[in-house]
């Protein structure tokens, strides 16, 4: 088990030097920027989130006002909007559990 | 994971909804004008048919390619009573056959149907997948 942890932490540097494929894996290594790169593509990936919740807004207000009949475009909206809105919810779940699983670790 | 990559599905499914529709549009128009034997262009309603093509080479969705006209013969039937009739008593009526109109329903509606379940279960993966991560 040692030896793989240690064959880990060499090899994925190499694979993603930008720390946004993998990041969480490094941290393994003990670097704390590599956290700090994850929270950055979150951050980026909250404002497409926000995007696709304000057209599935939009299209349902459309819809509601009369101008729009496409009751499929607003299926595809939420939909999309829901999905990705899942997605960040359960990754940001998971980086407080680590951060917390971090802090509380014992020194 | 790209975004764009991952929603494709609800994009491909929400087209085929879409084409479905508007084959259930041109049935219903074909149904109701079934008896329609002055369109004010001198003939019966001809039958109209939607005819779809994809969006891309590849993986891609269904769209509208163009809605053509059935150019088969008029239905000829005897009513010499009908102003419209003509000197030997027949009266030309749409193109329309009432039962295959019904048989595209159901293609259609069925067709509808598989497209919704495509789109509910792939959100049901997406959401398997995420369970992973819980």
């Amino acid at each position: 088990m040692v030896n793989l942890n240690a064959n880990i932490s060499s090899i994925l540097p190499n694979i993603s030097p930008d720390g946004i494929g993998m990041p969480k894996a490094g941290n393994a290594a003990g670097e704390k920027s590599d956290f700090a790169d994850t929270i950055k593509a979150i951050e980026k990936y909250i404002t497409k989130v926000d995007d696709l919740q304000q057209s599935s807004d939009m299209s349902i207000k459309d819809l509601l006002a009369g101008k729009n009949e496409d009751i499929t475009s607003v299926v595809t909206a939420v939909a999309k909007a829901d999905m990705s809105f899942k997605l960040l919810v359960t990754v940001r779940n998971k980086l407080i559990e680590a951060y917390k699983q971090t802090m509380n670790m014992p020194i | 994971m790209e975004v764009k990559n991952a929603l494709s599905p609800i994009d491909i499914a929400t087209s085929g909804l879409r084409a479905q529709s508007k084959q259930m549009e041109v049935i219903s128009s074909n149904v109701a004008n079934a008896r329609t034997s002055d369109t004010g262009k001198g003939e019966p309603y001809r039958r109209l048919e939607a005819m779809f093509k994809t969006d891309g080479d590849g993986i891609a969705g269904v769209s509208l390619d163009r809605i053509a006209t059935d150019m088969r013969d008029f239905y000829e039937i005897l009513d010499p009573g009908n102003p419209g009739a003509d000197e030997h008593g027949y009266v030309r009526m749409p193109n329309v056959n009432l039962p295959i109109e019904m048989m595209n329903l159901n293609i259609a509606s069925r067709a509808y149907q598989a497209n919704a379940a495509v789109l509910k279960r792939y959100q049901q993966m997406v959401e398997t997948t995420l369970d992973l991560l819980r």
